[in-house]
């Protein structure tokens, strides 16, 4: 008996071990719902467009009864969860967008009512309004300034205008003649509830900043909430990127923000030149660096040197020459007439990153002593500057305004009277390009493109006054030649001093912020 | 065999001993009572034991001010009665250190303008303790220190042994804030010296005080800003007085790294 005891539990676990299957197993192909005519992004503007979206639905359950379901949820929330907005329950979507500017996911879901089997498809909608794509002109009537908008639904030729949209969005002016115009894509805001990287187009003038959203052309900073200690004298010139920082320069004094690191889009103070605090006073012209890669070069016109700054932070370097320099960077006796951007990336010497520039200088002893250098900007703070001299015989000697054909032909077009010239930085070739009208009186000269599908453009824009009214000519060129004709021509009430491309393409380097 | 029974005797009485009980309290067990973080904080494991120190001073205060109340927070263990529950502190002294004076550097905690205030309500497990302190004249050159616990009454038994206590240190000086750390003063603002904390205070007008200084870490580029402020204020100020530059109370410079 003993020994039967061993086999006898065997014996019963075995027994317990066994259940009946009861499995409710479907031998039948798995159901698949399929929808066709759905795209993977799709851009609607706000308050304006209806999202139509007529997708084709099939399922391998032939006898499927499907019900649908559109609903629409936003992205980059932080402190909440998004919720899911039903849009409608049909099996097409024809919905009035009424969305904030900003990212959302559409999710569109197929059921079938008859075996309760429910497949979700998903899209990215980027809502847009219609301030976040055309031609802003920043314009001004000597002490206010505001923005014209020229639409631009189709391409980069504009249709419908919204005049005065500053302040018809914002309730009064900028206070100001304008000095720049300027556009950010990744400065920071908690204009959509969390701080987070706010594409901002910035109306610089010479009594205020308007730092407005793209999105709403709403102001969400000026000169008193810009800085975090608001400096006593309001006299901003420039505002743009180089590096890893953003400069904003007011009263000759430069600010910054390292933009790779935690703000809240506040300038900190300002920058010392040296570690004794030494006076400063730069001037408006100014050599941006690549975005991300290469500080920018800035001119003390106290004492005729350039210099330039780590990152956003001080004191400023002091800036060395190059073996093979004309000029040297500190100390040189200059005034500084014209300085901007030619092209970015690897000047004058392979290998080395950095910007090309071209400058005017007058000599401070001898000022019927004019130049024009070429100035090669490195990172690690070396200046390679080459100067030609300029004879009272070259049209460029006389010339009141300035400007580059920025990353395009190796030429530099200015302004003598109402004459647009040409020169050839090459060869010094100089070319009259353009007559204004009489009666008309230029205001401003840049070189804009961008590459956008659809939306490519290339033009000298010149700005001109004409009684209380301007016009801004848009002229495409031929081998860096002005065509005839303008492409187009926008025109409104003020004095226009700056004009810019905004679409949801375009970042703070599509845009060369110097003169 | 014999020796097999001794060695299992042995490992019985060691596995039986190797277990202790755990200190945490059970919510459900009898009414306990101890020192916690703020009510944001209790269930941050790593604010376990925030608060433990507070440090005050009543520098920043108008002349005119001659008391203060600084806030601890404690919790009752054990879940809600129905009644009100008061509860009992008393001082303790801390050896080799200048312990605050009942009734001269605080209100006595059986005073009944703070003994009211130590009760745990009817329906709830939390209250903040008001500890009143008092800006006596020896606070001008002297930083007592304050410790206290709670006391085992009829209505609470004793928390956790490591958050039945807390000690506040105060002064009529300016003190280190405690925010200025081993990180603040490598990474940012330097050693710290009286002398250097009121040329903050006198540079900016803001206080320098733990809050302040806190606030700076959060603010994005706040901290990048005052340095900048503070650095250019010092070359300011000795560039003013070339025979003279700014030096601490022991003697030494004054730097912004």
């Amino acid at each position: 008996m003993k020994n039967l005891i061993v086999p006898i539990i065997a014996f019963m676990a075995l027994i317990s071990s066994c259940a009946k299957d009861k499995g409710n197993y479907d031998y039948n192909p798995k159901e698949e719902v399929e929808v066709k005519g759905i795209a993977t992004s799709y851009t609607v503007i706000s308050e304006k467009e209806n999202l139509v979206i007529n997708p084709e639905v099939t399922s391998t359950d032939p006898s499927a009864q499907l019900e649908y379901l559109w609903g629409i949820y936003e992205t980059n929330v932080q402190g909440y969860a998004p919720k899911l907005d039903t849009l409608a329950k049909t099996k097409n979507l024809n919905y009035a967008v009424k969305q904030a500017a900003k990212g959302w996911v559409l999710v569109y879901r197929v059921t079938n009512k008859k075996t309760g089997y429910a497949q979700h498809f998903k899209s990215d909608i980027n809502v847009v309004t219609e301030f976040t794509r055309g031609w802003y002109v920043a314009k001004d009537d000597g002490s206010q300034a505001d923005l014209d908008l020229f639409l631009t639904p189709t391409n980069i030729i504009p249709n419908g205008k919204r005049e005065n949209i500053y302040s018809t969005i914002n309730g009064a002016k900028a206070p100001g003649k304008v000095n720049m115009l300027s556009f950010l894509s990744s400065y920071k805001s908690n204009v959509t509830g969390v701080n987070g990287n706010t594409r901002t187009l910035f109306l610089v003038t010479d009594k205020d900043i308007a730092a407005t959203y793209v999105n709403t052309l709403r102001k969400i900073k000026d000169f008193n909430s810009i800085f975090i200690g608001t400096p006593s004298v309001k006299s901003p010139s420039a505002l743009f990127v180089s590096g890893t920082a953003y400069y904003l320069v007011n009263d000759g004094q430069v600010h910054s923000i390292y933009n790779m690191g935690s703000n809240f889009g506040q300038f900190s103070a300002r920058i010392m030149k040296d570690a004794n605090n030494t006076n400063y006073n730069l001037s408006k012209y100014f050599l941006p660096g690549i975005p991300g890669l290469v500080d920018p070069y800035l001119f003390d016109e106290i004492t005729s040197s350039f210099v330039s700054m780590s990152q956003g932070s001080g004191p400023m370097a002091v800036v060395g020459d190059d073996a093979t320099t004309t000029l040297p960077a500190s100390n040189n006796n200059q005034k500084l007439l014209y300085m901007g951007t030619k092209s970015m990336g690897y000047p004058a010497a392979p290998g080395i990153v950095g910007t090309l520039g071209y400058a005017i200088f007058q000599d401070k002893t001898n000022p019927a002593i004019k130049n024009l250098a070429e100035i090669s900007g490195y990172s690690g703070f070396k200046l390679k500057i080459i100067q030609t001299p300029l004879t009272v015989a070259d049209k460029l000697y006389n010339a009141t305004m300035h400007t580059l054909l920025f990353g395009d032909e190796s030429m530099m077009y200015f302004v003598v009277g109402n004459e647009i010239w040409s020169r050839n930085l090459a060869n010094k070739f100089e070319k009259l390009e353009f007559t204004l009208p009489a009666g008309e009186e230029l205001t401003f000269m840049r070189h804009k493109k961008a590459t956008e599908t659809g939306y490519a453009y290339n033009y000298v824009m010149i700005g001109s006054k004409v009684g209380a009214n301007y016009k801004v000519r848009m002229f495409s060129k031929s081998s860096g030649s002005l065509n005839a004709t303008p492409d187009f021509t926008l025109e409104g009430t003020g004095i226009a001093r700056e004009a810019i491309y905004i679409s949801p393409a375009a970042s703070e380097s599509t845009h060369n912020p110097s003169f | 065999m014999k020796n097999l029974k001794y060695i299992l005797a042995a490992l019985a009485t060691v596995a039986f001993f190797a277990c202790k009980q755990d200190q945490y309290y059970l919510y459900n067990d009898i009414a306990r009572l101890q020192f916690g973080p703020e009510p944001s904080r209790i269930y941050t494991t790593s604010y376990n034991l925030a608060d433990t120190l507070k440090m005050y001073t009543f520098y920043y205060e108008d002349a005119s001010i001659k008391q203060d109340t600084v806030f601890f927070d404690i919790y009752a263990i054990g879940g809600t009665k129905n009644t009100d529950r008061a509860f009992t502190l008393r001082q303790d002294q801390i050896a080799n250190a200048t312990n605050a004076i009942s009734g001269t550097h605080f209100v006595p905690f059986n005073d009944p303008k703070v003994a009211k205030h130590y009760v745990i309500k009817a329906g709830t497990v939390h209250t903040r303790v008001p500890i009143i302190i008092l800006r006596d004249p020896s606070l001008k050159t002297t930083t007592p220190k304050l410790k206290f616990s709670i006391v085992a009454d009829g209505s609470f038994s004793l928390g956790e042994p490591s958050n039945i206590w807390r000690k506040l240190e105060f002064t009529d000086r300016l003190s280190q804030p405690s925010s200025w750390n081993a990180h603040f003063t490598q990474y940012y603002f330097g050693k710290y010296s009286v002398t250097k904390h009121a040329f903050l205070i006198n540079t900016t007008g803001d206080k320098w005080d733990s809050i302040f200084i806190d606030e700076m870490y959060a603010g994005g580029n706040l901290i990048d800003y005052y340095r900048t402020v503070a650095k250019t204020a010092l070359i300011n100020y000795n560039a003013a007085n070339p025979t003279a530059p700014l030096k601490d109370e022991f003697g030494d410079l004054i730097v912004f790294p």
